[in-house]
Order: C-alpha cells, then structure tokens, then sequence
C-alpha cells in the first residue's frame, strides 16, 4: 500500500513538471499553430542564462529571477520578428522546420558562451523531503507542481478574459478573418512567443535545480510532446492532466511491470499510451475536434 | 509549360516522357557519368561522404514519398532505417555476408511492415497528432533494439561486409557504386511512381483526403501502402548504412536524426524528386563543411575565445537553415523551377 | 525582388564556400616556417558539440594543450612536429565514419576518440583498414576480441570489478554475501558495468539483487529506488553520468535509504559536477573509481599540466576529464617516439598500412610508459589492448574527491568466452 501511494505521489510530481513544459508547447501552438521544435533548446539556454545571473554574476535571487524573466521575454520578441515573421503565410512544415534551424542555432549559441556544459544551480529549495504518510515527495517537485498550477490557473484566466488573450485563440482559428477585424496580428504572434520563452525560462530553472544543467535538457523539452499529444494540442487543462496521467503511468508501470519484463519499461510506457489514445481520441482527450468540409 | 519553345507533342509517350529533348538526355547522360565516375578523381574521404550522402538520399526519398506525396507527416525515420538496419545485421552474421542479396530487399520489407504497424493511426489521424505516434514508433524500436538479446543490446553489432557472388564490397569506392546504384534506382522509382495512379491517389489524399475518399479513393489502403513505400526505403537505407559503418549501435538513430531527415526534405522541396537529392546533398555538404571549418578557425586565430570554434559549427548550420527557409520557404526545387525557365527564356524576362 | 535575389545569390555563395572550404585550409594551413624534419601526423576526434558536449569539450582542449606542450617545449618527437587533425564529431555516428576516412586520407599515423561510443561507430572501418586507434574511455566491445582498437584506459566494466573487490575486502562487515543493486544507464557506459557483474560476481561471492535502468534525461528516480528499498541492500552500484548519478543519490537520501547502505560509482560520473549539482552535504561518503590523479597532486606529471590549463583553458581547471584527455595526448605522443625508434621516420613518412602496422607492433605493442603519474602506467600486455589497467577508488569526504587506496589493477575479463556477451 506504501508502495502504490509512494508511486502515484511520485508520478503526480513528476507529472507537474512535464505538465509545465507543455503548457509552454501548447501556448505557442494555440495562438499561432506553429510546433515548437526548440522548446528543448530554449529551455537549455534560459537555464544557462539563469546559472550566468546567479552563480556567475552572482545576483540576489530576486534580481537574478527579474533579469531571466527580462531576458526571456526579448529572446521571445527577438525569435519572433527575425525567424518566423518573414515566414507568414508561407506553408506550416516551413515554420516548424525554421524552429529546427532555431534549435541548432541555440544549441551553438550555448556551446559559445558556456562551453563547459555542465553546472548546477544553487541549491533553491531545502533539501530534506516532505513525508505525507508513508511516502516522501521531494520540495523541488512539489513547488513545481504549484507553480504549474499557478501558471495553468493565470494562462487560463488571461485566455478567457482578457482581449488579448481572445485575439490569440482567434487567430490560431482563422489569420485571415482576425486580419479583417482589425487585430494586429502580428502583435500577438510576437506576444505569444514571449509569454512561451518566459514559459521556458521558469520550466528551465525548475527543471534544472532538480537534475543539473546540461544538454539533456533538450531531450526533456522533447517529452513534452507527448504531454501535449495526449492531453490535446490546443488545450491547457488537457497539459496540465496530461502530465500527470504520463508522470503516473511512468511510475505506476516502472513500478510493477520492471519485474516482468526488460529493464527500462518505465520510459517507453508514454509513448505506448500515445499511440493508443490516438487511435481512440484522435484529437488527445481534450483537443478540440475538427470538423471538416470538403 | 516548363518545355523550350517550339517542343511539340503528337504522341501520348513523347507527352509522357521525361527526358524531352536532345539536350535533356546529353545533360542527364553527361550527369550520370560524371556521378559514376567520381571515384577516379575523388579521395577516399569525399567517396566516404559521397556514400553517406547516396544512403541518405535512398531514405529521404521514402519520406518524400510518405510526407511529401501522400501528406503523411513521420518524425520517426530514423526508427524504421534502424529496423533495416538490424535486420540486415542480423541476417547477415546469421548466413553471411554473401547473403546480403536477400538481406537487403528482407530489410526494407522488415521495415515496411514495422511502418504499417505504426501507420495504422493514420487511419484516424493527420498532421502533428500522426507525427507523434511516429516519434512513439521510434523510441519503442529503439527499446526494442536495446533489449532484444539477438540485436547485441546496448553493446552493439559487428556487421560483416556486403558481398554479392565474388564481389566483396570493402573499399570506399567500391560501396560506392553499390550505394549509387541504388539511390539511382530508388531515384527512378519515386519519380515514375508519382506518375501513376498510386501516386496520383496518394497526391489526392494530401491534398484533400476526405475528396479523396469521395472519388473512391480508398484512404485505409493508400496510407498504408504510403507508409510501407516510405519505410521500405527506410530499410533498404538502414541496411546500406549498416554495411557501410561495419557496426550497429541503437544510439546511431535519435530522435534529432529524425527530424533533421523531416528538415532535409522541406528544405529541398517537398513533393518533387529533385527536392530530396538538393535538401540532402545540401545538408551533409553543409555538415562536412562546418566540421572542416572549426579546425580551420581555431588553427587560424588562436586568440578567439574557447566557445567560438566549438559553437560555430552548429551555429552556423541553424542559421543557414533559417535563413534558406526566409529567403526560399518552398524549397530548392522551387529555385530550381525558377532557373529552369529564366535558362530558357533568356534573354527575355517572359 | 532585386533584393531578394542578391540575398539568395549570396546565401548560395556562402554556402558553396563553406562547402569549399575543407579543401582550402588542406592546403594552405599547412604550416609556413619549415621545419628540420618532416612532421608526424595524428589524427583527434573530440564530441565537442552535441549531446556529449559536457565531456567531449574540455577532451578536446586538453587534447591539442598537450600537443602544444610537446611541440612548443619537448620539440615534438626527437624533433618531428607532431601535427595534428583535429575533427569535431557532434557524438555523430555517420559524420565519425567520414572524418576516420579523412584521418586515413591525410595520412595520420593513428587515431583517438574520446567517447566508446564514437570508437565503436568507427572501429569496423579502422580495423577493415588496420588503422591503429585510441579510445579514453572504452567498453570490452571495442577490443573483445582485440584488434587494432586500443583502450586508454579500464573500461565501466572494469570499474566495476576494482570497487567490488574493494568493497569486499574493507567494507564489508556481514555475514553471508552482500546484496548488490546496479542502476545503469541505457548505453554501453551502463551496461558495461553489468556485463562484468554478470560476468563475476558470483565469483567474487556478491549477490546481484537487481539490474535497473535510466535515461540520461531522468528527473526522478523515487521509483525505482523504492523497488530496490523494499530488496533491502547493502550496496548500491551507479554506472551513469554525473547529472542523473546526483539525482538517484538525491532520491535515495529522500527516501531515507542513503545514508545507511554503501553507493559506488563508476568513473563516468564521478567529477565535481557531481557534488556541484547533488549538494556535497547530500554525497558525502559515496565511494566512486577513478582511473586518473586529481587536480593538485603530487605527480610529475602535474606542474604542466596545470601550466597549461591555466594559459590556454583556465575554465577547464579541475575538470577530470581534461586530465585523461591530456594524458591520451603524451600517450600517443610516446606511441609515436617508440615507431621513431624501432622503424624509423621512412617506414612512418610512408602512410598508409605499412605505417600503421609499424606504429601497432613497434610503437603500441612496446609500450611501457608512466604518463607522469597522471594515471595508472601505459603498458600493453599481450591478448589485452586495454593500455592503463590501474584504478584507484575515491570517497567524497568533506565536499572533495579523496582517494582511500592505491593503484588497484583491474582483472582482464575474457568477455568473448562469455555465450551471453554482445546478447
């Protein structure tokens, strides 16, 4: 019983993480419909730029958290009006192979400035774990899981309410009939890819205190995908239950299917319920579902 | 329309044709011997990215079939050459090398099935959504690999030489002609096979699939069969590349070699058979270059920082990326198209 | 358009220099002021970009430091230069095939890589050719049966044996036999290290409770080390890198597991990174194997070294992998004095396979060579192509890396004698 609870705590947390990730991917994808190839990438350089700030620099971690959020958001400005606004309008596996581009480029940019690539952060939440009951989770997942929350609970709200937040739902809808209501489109895409580096930056700095910098990074920006594909590309809340259910069921299967059968089982059971919810839900269990006319 | 002036058709074939004129086929013959024969004035290294280039020219011609004619967007390339890979490794340590005859058209149809299996959600999804299960594809085959006792696991696989009758293929330049005769051949295929009905339907189905399925094209089957094409050529790469390395190891196939193939296409054009040879050549080429260019930085100005050689590579070869996709979105296809008809019409505008 | 068109013209030229550019610097980097004797060539190849970047980086700077060091201030070999090709190789596998050829091509005499990865992606095409090469950090696949592929050092397996027969002999206090828990990384440096558990631990009387796997890019662990808990063990066994090694550690210490039972770790994760990115209050006392000195030790070997590091790379300072990277360089360095010796500058000038086999039986099969003290000594042993076979086992006490123990040498393990091996 200790066993299974410490399973579903564990996987809860780490769910939260690859939930925050993914609401990053989903930003972008719900206000421009561009996928995101160097969510990995820029989740690697803004915790470069976070090490840079506090060990390097050695900022307060308050100023040291304003200059990676100030930073991101100009990353995001700059990402959007040099590499993807000359590309409007052209086709879409164009944009999502410029991100590709931009994911070397990054990759390149780091290796220039921090070519030592490994670090750690300074150690940002104490050490010894909280015990709920029996089991232990530590304080780095659970303030990752709070601040996904808070993030899910402010993206959703600005989404819904704010004009802003109605023009980019708008515009991932129709470009075209946005254009004609007068929203400067443009404005938003450039807004959208900022609100997704700062996105980035604070799943990077997270991310990173819990296992270290360094170029694996990349590669958990990419499990990301797999949130979103479960949970819906275009939905927030799906991200943020999607994580979970991929945390839990990479617990819950290591947990008790390792015995049985090759090591190792615990990071391809995403990918197996993957495939099946596509062939069940093809639209991820809370995308929205297109209807098609010919 | 893209014909020089004055090129009349009176027949269906002459309509059909590929190579039209005179000049077509001294080009196109003048083009083959100059790739046949350059082996004679290359040195063995160039042979040596000559043959990856060939190997991977084989491999994205299967996506473009898949992504580019039938609209069906797979990450996980990379997945299926390392099915055919393996199973050329395997069957040829098993029998032999001289059985490579076998093992070569055993691993494209190895791949092709494994493709199928992850091409069924195609039936019900498009675009990013079917993009993932591919990526899903591909990290269950490498798991497999991994953990399979006859693949050599994480340790790996020696994989003997590539020998059909008396001919062992050893050096550079003799894999060469193997590696470009099939690429040729693999070449000839995908341009005839967009000329068929297969073709024609699979061009329907990325175009508008539920039209397609209105006119009775059958949507399950063509998918499938476009999944199978795409991956069989996969295979046929993987075994190439297996003999060609002499070693397998699962690490060989990323996630990020997937998606660079994905890139390798769309930069060279999507839907066009030129577009492969232009995305891949320019790719390695690209590659090799950079690799040659940090030595070369380092040796000449050794007071630069110690990032900048390391960074510059990568760095360069994102922004190269970039900026094609800005200055040319459509591919070098489109470029060539372009220059085709400023060739013929000059020195007139139009 | 104009516009447009100029900037494509240009994006085109660039690209077609870029492409042109390999055979530019072939000839003219050449180096200018002409040297008394002709120049012997080597060839390096370092993962300095990519997902190895973490290691391959400061590989390859100490690489080509310590080339610099012999030419500047030794003179090169009895006087040759020793040039050196030096090729990034992104931890590719497809871009190492082509830059061995291009090695073999510009006549290198032998060849090195840092990672067993990118030696085993080229191993076929140098031991098809007989092409001499060295690998820092080697698994028994690379010369199992030995070939022409040489290991610098022990490999993750060998790590293995060296800290069970010493935990063995002075950790151990129980009765019976001690209860043993691999976690592995999902790569050849992982399952080295099973391999030789599998191969002798019932040998050496440790009982192997449970083999579990990771990926590089892990965030928790909790899992899996819950599994082990429930098996009660006395020892924990990591062979990974330093990023996922922290984090099982910082999980087991959550789970209240450590400390209160024994974690060792292979060479591959035990560097500062380590302690920097787990906490040094959380590994204190994790005993880990190193195969090389540390920083500040009292090795001939040493003053240079650090001479060096401080001019041309003060940020690679207390890096370990610098040190085997460095050592890998005088390695070659005195393989290639011995060829000098034995065959003579003609046989060497030549190139080719007649070169290669001078350098593998007159340099490599007569080495003898203490590297400065800076690892175990280079001495090649008949049927074993493993060159330095001597680890030392370390404890972090206090924050540093201390080693407890002498040179110890690891047993050779005839793995092709093995059914499973390579299943």
């Amino acid at each position: 019983m200790a066993e299974l609870l410490q399973y579903l705590i564990t996987g809860l947390a780490v769910g939260m993480v690859y939930a925050l990730i993914g609401l990053c991917f989903v930003l972008i994808w719900k206000s421009s419909g561009v996928a995101n190839l160097a969510l990995g990438q820029l989740v690697l350089l803004s915790s470069w730029f976070t090490y840079s700030m506090l060990v390097q620099a050695k900022l307060p971690l308050w100023l040291g958290f304003m200059a990676v959020i100030l930073f991101a958001l100009a990353l995001g400005w700059i990402i959007e009006r040099v590499v993807l606004r000359p590309l409007i309008a052209q086709p879409i596996l164009s944009l999502i192979t410029v991100t590709l581009g931009l994911g070397y480029f990054i990759e390149g940019v780091v290796s220039f400035i921090w070519p030592w690539s490994v670090a750690a952060l300074p150690r940002l939440f104490p050490k010894e774990p909280i015990h709920i009951g029996p089991t232990v989770v530590s304080q780095e997942h659970l303030w990752v899981a709070g601040i996904s929350l808070l993030i899910f609970g402010l993206l959703s709200l600005f989404f819904r309410y704010h004009k802003m937040g109605i023009a980019m739902r708008a515009t991932a809808d129709d470009q075209l009939a946005v254009q004609a209501c007068g929203i400067p489109v443009t404005t938003i895409f450039s807004r959208s890819w900022m609100f997704a580096c700062v996105l980035a930056a604070v799943g990077g700095v997270l991310v990173s205190s819990i296992g270290g910098i360094t170029f694996g990074l990349v590669e958990t920006g990419l499990k990301a995908f797999s949130v979103v594909i479960l949970g819906g590309l275009n939905s927030f809340g799906g991200a943020l239950i999607a994580g979970p259910i991929i945390g839990l069921a990479e617990n819950l299967g290591g947990g008790y299917l390792t015995p049985y059968l090759w090591g190792g089982i615990k990071d391809i059971i995403p990918f197996i319920i993957i495939i099946i919810v596509v062939i069940i839900r093809p639209y991820g269990l809370f995308g929205e579902e297109r209807i098609e006319r010919i | 329309m893209g014909l020089p002036c004055g090129t009349r058709n009176f027949k269906y074939d002459t309509d059909m044709a590929i190579l039209r004129t005179r000049t077509h086929w001294a080009l196109f013959i003048l083009l083959l011997a100059f790739v046949f024969t350059l082996p004679l004035y290359l040195p063995n290294r160039w042979i040596g990215v000559a043959n990856l280039i060939g190997i991977t020219l084989v491999a994205a011609t299967g996506l473009n079939i898949l992504i580019g004619y039938c609209g069906q967007l797979s990450i996980g390339h990379a997945g299926f050459i390392a099915v055919g890979a393996y199973t050329s490794a395997i069957l040829t340590n098993a029998l032999g090398g001289e059985w490579f005859m076998l093992a070569l058209p055993a691993s494209g149809i190895m791949a092709g099935l494994v493709g199928l299996i992850f091409g069924i959600p195609s039936v019900r999804v498009k675009g990013f959504y079917l993009a993932i299960t591919t990526i899903a594809g591909q990290f269950i085959i490498i798991w497999v690999i991994n953990h399979w006792g006859i693949t050599g696991g994480f340790v790996g696989i020696k994989v003997p030489y590539a020998t059909i009758g008396d001919l062992i293929f050893r050096t550079q330049a003799s894999q060469f002609y193997l590696i470009m005769g099939i690429a040729a051949l693999s070449t000839f295929f995908a341009t005839n096979l967009a000329r068929t009905r297969v073709g024609r339907a699979f061009v329907a189905v990325r175009d508008n699939d539920l039209a397609a399925e209105v006119m009775g094209v059958n949507l399950f089957s063509y998918k499938l069969l476009a999944f199978f094409i795409g991956c069989f050529f996969a295979g046929i790469a993987g075994s190439l590349l297996a003999h060609w390395i002499g070693f397998m190891n699962a690490e060989h196939f990323t996630l990020t070699e997937s998606i660079l193939y994905v890139g390798m296409i769309i930069i060279g054009g999507l839907g066009t058979t030129i577009g492969p040879i232009f995305g891949v050549i320019f790719i390695r080429l690209l590659d090799q270059g950079l690799l040659f260019l940090t030595p070369a930085i380092e040796g000449a100005i050794p007071a630069l920082p110690s990032g900048f050689a390391t960074g510059i590579a990568p760095m360069l070869f994102g922004l190269t990326i970039i900026l094609f996709l800005i200055l040319e979105p459509r591919g070098i296809a489109h470029r060539w198209v372009l220059f085709k008809a400023a060739y013929r019409l000059w020195p007139f505008s139009y | 358009m104009t516009s447009k068109k100029l900037m494509i013209a240009v994006t085109l030229c660039l690209a077609l220099i870029i492409s042109a550019l390999p055979l530019v610097s072939a000839c003219a980097s050449k180096p200018a002021e002409a040297p008394t004797k002709g120049p012997l060539k080597i060839g390096i190849s370092t993962p300095t970009t990519g997902p190895a970047a973490e290691k391959g980086s400061p590989m390859g700077h100490a690489n080509l430091d310590a080339i610099e060091y012999v030419n500047n201030e030794l003179g090169g070999v009895d006087g040759h230069p020793v040039e050196v090709m030096w090729l990034d190789n992104s931890y590719d596998a497809a871009k190492i095939v082509t830059i061995v050829n291009a090695f073999m091509d510009e006549g290198s005499l032998m060849y090195s890589t840092a990672s067993s990865k990118m030696m085993a992606s080229s191993m076929e095409i140098a031991n098809r050719a007989g092409f001499p090469g060295l690998a820092s950090f080697s698994s028994p696949i690379l010369y199992r049966p030995p070939q022409h592929i040489y290991g610098q050092l022990p490999d993750y397996g060998d790590d293995w044996g060296a800290f069970a027969s010493y935990y063995m002999k002075n950790v151990w206090k129980g009765s019976g036999k001690p209860k043993m828990a691999l976690h592995l990384l999902n790569n050849p440096t992982g399952f080295g290290a099973r391999d030789a558990a599998k191969a002798s631990a019932e040998k050496m009387g440790i009982e192997i409770i449970s083999i579990n796997e990771h990926t590089a890019t892990t965030i928790s662990e909790t899992e899996s080390l819950n599994r082990i808990k429930a098996m009660n063990p006395d020892v924990l066994y990591i062979s990974s890198t330093p990023a996922p090694t922290a984090l099982i550690i910082k999980n087991a210490y959550e789970l209240g597991m450590y400390p209160g039972m024994t974690i060792g770790l292979g060479h591959a994760s035990f560097t500062k990174a380590l302690i920097d990115i787990a906490g040094a209050d959380i590994v204190e006392g994790v005993h880990g194997v190193f195969p090389t000195v540390n920083w500040g030790d009292d090795v001939p070997g040493m003053a240079k070294m650090t001479e060096y590091v401080r001019k041309l790379h003060p940020k690679d300072e207390g890096n370990m992998d610098y040190i085997t990277s460095w050592a890998q360089s005088l390695i070659m360095v005195e393989i290639l004095r011995n060829a000098l010796k034995n065959a003579g500058y003609d046989v060497l000038a030549k190139g080719g396979p007649e070169a290669w086999e001078a350098i593998e039986t007159q340099g490599i099969h007569k080495l003898n060579y203490d590297v400065g003290g800076l690892h175990g000594p280079a001495v090649y042993t008949p049927g074993d192509n493993r060159l330095s076979k001597s680890l030392r086992i370390f404890q972090i006490k206090g924050g540093a890396i201390t080693p407890i123990t002498d040179w110890i040498d690891a047993p050779l393990i005839k793995f092709e004698e093995f059914d499973w091996f390579g299943k």
